[in-house]
């Protein structure tokens, strides 16, 4: 097996992984009071004020977040968004670089993985005739 | 895990990285890195009639998603992904190439010397993923 990974600068890694993971809060958020107390995508539209076509593109990702409209969903949820800085720190005996670091001339990341992420997106090719 | 065939990973390789977004602030190959990571650390994946990162399409063939793109393979165990082809959503529309990618994970999926069952044969996200939530 060899495994191939998705060019990206460790900046741009960092950035996208915390776009979705804010994405998905509110996705989750709105799930959970949708089972709570029924709040709908048009809900929290109304309460907001604008068309529930533009919470539905920004929710899946068709549409950019501002910081004001995640503060704006996340109130119109009844949730209240916390924003912390923490220090990158690299796990208890974990085999790699915590400090941030330049993209090469290529924007290859091969070989490092971001401490914020834990996770690199290696994936594995097998012996697939596909 | 997410393993890919070699035309998925020339597509990763070769064509991803010029890919520019249709819809979304992430270009394609961003959307991809955060779907495979959110996937292989098993965080939940929120499907309801607005969100589906992940759907069966027919004959235990699924696509995951993202905003603009669209991975499709099959699951020969639970949280176990093969991806064989991907395309822009934008493309597969226009081209109408559903049924075509549908039909090419088959062959692909048959022409490979798996042990049975090779495929999970279930059409709910819960039959082939361990951490998703249904709205």
């Amino acid at each position: 097996m060899t495994s191939f990974q998705i060019s990206l600068t460790p900046s741009r890694r960092a950035a996208t992984r915390f776009i979705g993971s804010v994405r998905r809060a509110l996705q989750k958020a709105l799930v959970d009071e949708g089972k709570k107390s029924g709040l709908t995508q048009a809900e929290v539209a109304r309460r907001i004020g604008v068309h529930r076509s533009i919470i539905n593109r920004e929710l899946r990702g068709a549409e950019n977040l501002s910081l004001g409209r995640v503060a704006e969903l996340a109130w119109a949820m009844g949730r209240k968004p916390i924003f912390e800085l923490v220090e990158s720190a690299a796990p208890s005996g974990a085999n790699h670089i915590a400090a941030p670091i330049a993209a090469t001339d290529t924007g290859q990341t091969a070989a490092r993985i971001d401490a914020n992420s834990a996770v690199s997106t290696t994936a594995t090719q097998g012996a697939l005739g596909a | 895990m997410i393993y890919g065939g070699s035309i998925f990973r020339a597509w990763v390789q070769s064509t991803l990285p010029a890919l520019a977004a249709d819809r979304s602030e992430q270009s394609p190959a961003e959307q991809l890195d955060d779907l495979w990571a959110r996937f292989c650390l098993g965080d939940v994946l929120v499907v309801d009639r607005h969100f589906k990162p992940l759907q069966h399409i027919a004959d235990g063939v699924w696509e995951l998603k993202t905003t603009d793109l669209r991975i499709f393979g099959w699951f020969p165990q639970k949280d176990h992904f093969i991806a064989v082809l991907a395309d822009l959503k934008r493309a597969l529309v226009q081209n109408r190439s559903y049924g075509v990618y549908r039909r090419a994970v088959v062959a692909a999926r048959d022409a490979l010397p798996l042990d049975n069952p090779k495929f999970i044969t279930g059409t709910d996200p819960n039959d082939v993923v361990s951490n998703f939530a249904y709205a």
